[in-house]
């Protein structure tokens, strides 16, 4: 299947994309913390679609519209000398940035026999498929051994224990990470593989633990809610507008070059599938608090109506339940707490028992990292879910602001 | 695996003096300075260009400062004559602080090498004449590193070939403990030099019938074997000594048979010539050997000494680095400092498990110790790996 290319397309030159890149630089420098990253191309052809790398405010992948598919890696740093990190953002950035053109990162089939090529390939011609790859440095890059303790973010520290933790070694933490997410899985895919190349070229990380994701289970401004493998519409009350962004995403603590900033969770959840499957409706719904189908709150009509949570059945009891989900995490019921949710629904085929091995890649972005602790200290004490769904994995990072051209992504560190 | 008896031309045109720093640089193109300094900038203009200030200098000691200003496309950079690497700067990304190398150049044309640069090669010439060299040039060293490989490989033949005596009169006593001994401490000789003699079969044998590969006969494992040929070497001793506890008439015959057999590897193998790239990639080969038959435990399946088979192939291939070392520093010495810091994070790691009481000094592999420990054993090959397969390319096209 090869999709005809509109006209417009050709302005996928070389030249075309970096004049695009740096208009839209331009574009962003009044007001660095405010803008999301404004997308070059949004063409008719997702696989046309390209989002920048560069910029003056935050890097892209966080207020970019969810794409289709992701897939998150973290890192072991494998060094102690700061250079070595500095080498190894610096050569990712620009990596990513050649990556979100759609372009290979070298030559594929080098001219010379001995040539061990660094790209691998599988994403030659494919396009950019709207790929953004968002890096974050956990707080053991500000630990002692790196000496960059005195640039640590203000809020950047491990999460706290919380209650339903049931964390797998194999799948928590990291020094660095990786989300990358598009709109086909095999550039998503492709550009995680060659950045773990280099991260192992230049000596400094190796990979500690990844999720592939297929199927955003959060929406952006004018998306669809999409639903997760419960499915349950998710994200209906997610962050959309630009204030709120502002509000609750966009960091503005610490040095100005932190500013436009923001805090990543990583969350693995696995869900009991079969035993969700086999649960009676209104049970489904009761836990969630929503109707299935429409994914309107109950008592109410439809997807967007603002959930009642005072109103009672003929019984006397609350229509929308003390331990559904929604009522615990509502924003009215913590001091209007809210965190921006830009997760993916993930499957790893079977586990040990034999069961399917499915979830959610919960991955959130919030300007202080005890907006999540105090959202999921009470879902993880009181969530009707808890039955059916399980954290098993868990990883906090900051992610910078862009980089301007010319410089990549945590360069003020090593100034 | 034929290896080419030819030897290289030496490009006489230039000599690498190492990276001494240009401490002295003076201006551009002053005659009779002590150092020239070049410098070399890539841009994002045209998806990525790269320019000299100065396409020209006076014979002597050249420094090249590399900056990549905006060019996410352009991550290397190389000096070359007549296609041959002098001088090389890798890991250029935008923002990073110049790097520079310093070459000392001999009147010529040469060409400046930006990989994915809109335009990639650039001339850059050389006037004048240099005063005598006085060292060899980098291909020089390497070809003396082959030479010394060689010995190496020839060393490590003989001592297989005289463990496989000692092994085989400890089978043919009867003695099972003295045999499993031996088992052990011969198994490395073969281990250390595997990549460089397993392509070799026996004189006037079809080159894809195993009967005849000399490999197949001396190291075949049982996940890979060819029925009609049946199970020969080390790994079926392995199993008489190991699983079946038993030496039989079989196991002596195999004995016997791999001593034939090392021995005429041993014959074959003098006649080796390697050229440099042999080098890097006998070593990356091992490498790989550890990642597939080692650290899945497949390869000492009964005996569990796979860790001591580990260490052997990271020895083996360590050794081929070092030969290649010198001519490497001359070329990218920042790349030949990691790969040596990754062997050490390799070495360090492996004497976490040494074990004077176990059989070869290293801990028994079992499944325990796979399922904990498999994970953080790849991934500080994996580190090793990614930069040590930089090399060959290096040391193939060096001037």
């Amino acid at each position: 299947m090869t999709p005809t290319k509109p006209e417009n397309q050709v302005t996928l030159s070389r030249r075309g994309l970096f004049l695009g890149a740096a208009a839209g630089a331009a574009a962003g420098t009044a007001l660095p913390a405010r803008a999301a990253p404004p997308d070059v191309s949004a063409s008719a052809d997702p696989m046309q679609t390209r989002h920048l790398f560069y910029g003056s405010g935050p890097q892209a992948g966080v207020a970019t519209l969810p794409q289709k598919h992701a897939m998150v890696m973290t890192f072991d740093l494998t060094t102690q000398d700061a250079r070595e990190l500095q080498t190894l953002l610096a050569r990712w950035s620009a990596a990513i940035g050649v990556l979100m053109e759609g372009a290979p990162v070298g030559q594929v089939e080098p001219a010379r026999a001995s040539a061990v090529a660094l790209d691998t390939g599988e994403a030659l011609d494919l396009g950019p498929a709207a790929l953004s790859v968002t890096i974050g440095l956990g707080p053991r890059v500000f630990g002692p051994e790196l000496g960059l303790a005195g640039h640590r973010p203000a809020k950047l520290r491990d999460l706290a224990p919380l209650p339903s933790d049931n964390l797998r070694p194999e799948f928590t933490g990291g020094d660095l990470s990786l989300q990358a997410c598009a709109e086909d899985p095999q550039v998503v895919y492709h550009a995680v593989r060659v950045l773990t190349r280099i991260a192992k070229r230049t000596g400094a990380a190796t990979v500690r633990w990844t999720q592939m994701g297929f199927g955003r289970a959060s929406a952006g401004k004018g998306q669809v809610t999409p639903r997760n493998l419960l499915g349950f519409r998710d994200g209906t009350r997610n962050i959309r507008e630009p204030d709120e962004f502002d509000a609750h995403v966009w960091s503005r603590e610490g040095p100005a070059w932190q500013h436009g900033g923001t805090y990543q969770v990583l969350r693995k959840i696995e869900m009991g599938i079969e035993n969700w499957d086999t649960d009676r409706v209104d049970d489904q719904n009761a836990v969630f608090g929503r109707h299935k189908a429409s994914g309107a709150p109950l008592g109410g009509h439809h997807e967007f109506d603002t959930p009642d949570f005072t109103a009672q059945g003929a019984d006397g009891a609350p229509v929308i339940a003390e331990d559904a989900h929604i009522r615990l995490v509502a924003y009215e019921h913590n001091e209007g707490t809210r965190i921006l949710r830009r997760s993916y629904n993930y499957t790893s085929g079977l586990n040990a028992v034999g069961r399917l091995e499915a979830g959610l890649m919960f991955i959130s972005y919030q300007n202080d990292p005890a907006h999540f602790e105090k959202l999921q200290r009470k879902l993880g004490a009181g969530d009707a879910l808890n039955e059916y769904i399980s954290h098993v994995g868990s990883a906090l990072f900051w992610v910078p602001p862009a980089a301007p051209e010319g410089s990549y992504i945590g360069a003020p560190l090593f100034e | 695996m034929s290896r080419s008896l030819l030897r290289r031309t030496l490009p006489l045109s230039a000599l690498a003096a190492g990276l001494a720093l240009g401490q002295s640089a003076l201006a551009t193109g002053t005659p009779g300075a002590p150092v020239t300094r070049i410098a070399v900038t890539m841009t994002g203009k045209d998806g990525g260009t790269c320019v000299l200030d100065h396409d020209s200098a006076p014979a002597g000691p050249v420094t090249f400062v590399v900056t990549n200003r905006s060019a996410p496309a352009i991550s290397e950079m190389e000096l070359l004559s007549d296609n041959r690497i002098l001088g090389e700067k890798e890991n250029l990304a935008p923002g990073l602080p110049p790097v520079r190398f310093t070459v000392t150049l001999d009147g010529g044309e040469y060409q400046i090498y930006c990989p994915n640069a809109a335009q990639d090669t650039i001339a850059f010439s050389v006037s004048g004449h240099i005063a005598q060299r006085a060292q060899g040039t980098t291909a020089d060293l390497l070809e003396e590193g082959t030479k010394g490989y060689a010995h190496y490989v020839d060393g490590m033949v003989d001592a297989m070939v005289t463990g496989s005596k000692v092994l085989q009169a400890k089978i043919d006593a009867g003695d099972l403990a003295g045999a499993q001994t031996e088992y052990a401490k011969v198994r490395p000789f073969y281990e250390r030099i595997e990549s460089d003699v397993e392509g070799f079969t026996l004189p006037g044998s079809d080159p894809t019938d195993n009967a005849g590969n000399l490999d197949y006969l001396i190291d075949m494992r049982a996940s890979n074997l060819d029925p009609a040929v049946g199970w020969h070497g080390f790994h079926a001793i392995e199993r008489d000594l190991f699983q079946r506890g038993e030496i039989t008439d079989d196991t002596k015959a195999l004995a016997a048979e791999l001593t034939t057999n090392a021995t005429t590897l041993q014959h074959l193998s003098a006649e080796l010539r390697y050229r440099p790239e042999d080098l890097a990639n006998g070593a990356a080969s091992l490498i790989e050997e550890v990642q597939s038959g080692k650290i899945s435990g497949e390869e000492e399946a009964y005996a569990h000494i796979d860790l001591v088979d580990f260490a052997a192939n990271i020895e083996g291939a360590q050794q081929a680095f070092a030969f290649l070392s010198p001519g490497m520093k001359q070329i990218d010495p920042d790349l030949t400092q990691r790969v040596d810091a990754r062997f050490g994070a390799v070495k360090a790691m492996l004497e976490t498990y040494r074990d004077p009481q176990s059989l070869g000094g290293y801990a028994r592999y079992t499944a325990s110790l796979r399922a904990s420990d498999a994970r953080k054993l790849s991934h500080t090959i994996q580190a090793l790996q990614e930069p040590l397969s930089q090399i060959a390319e290096k040391v193939a096209t060096a001037g």
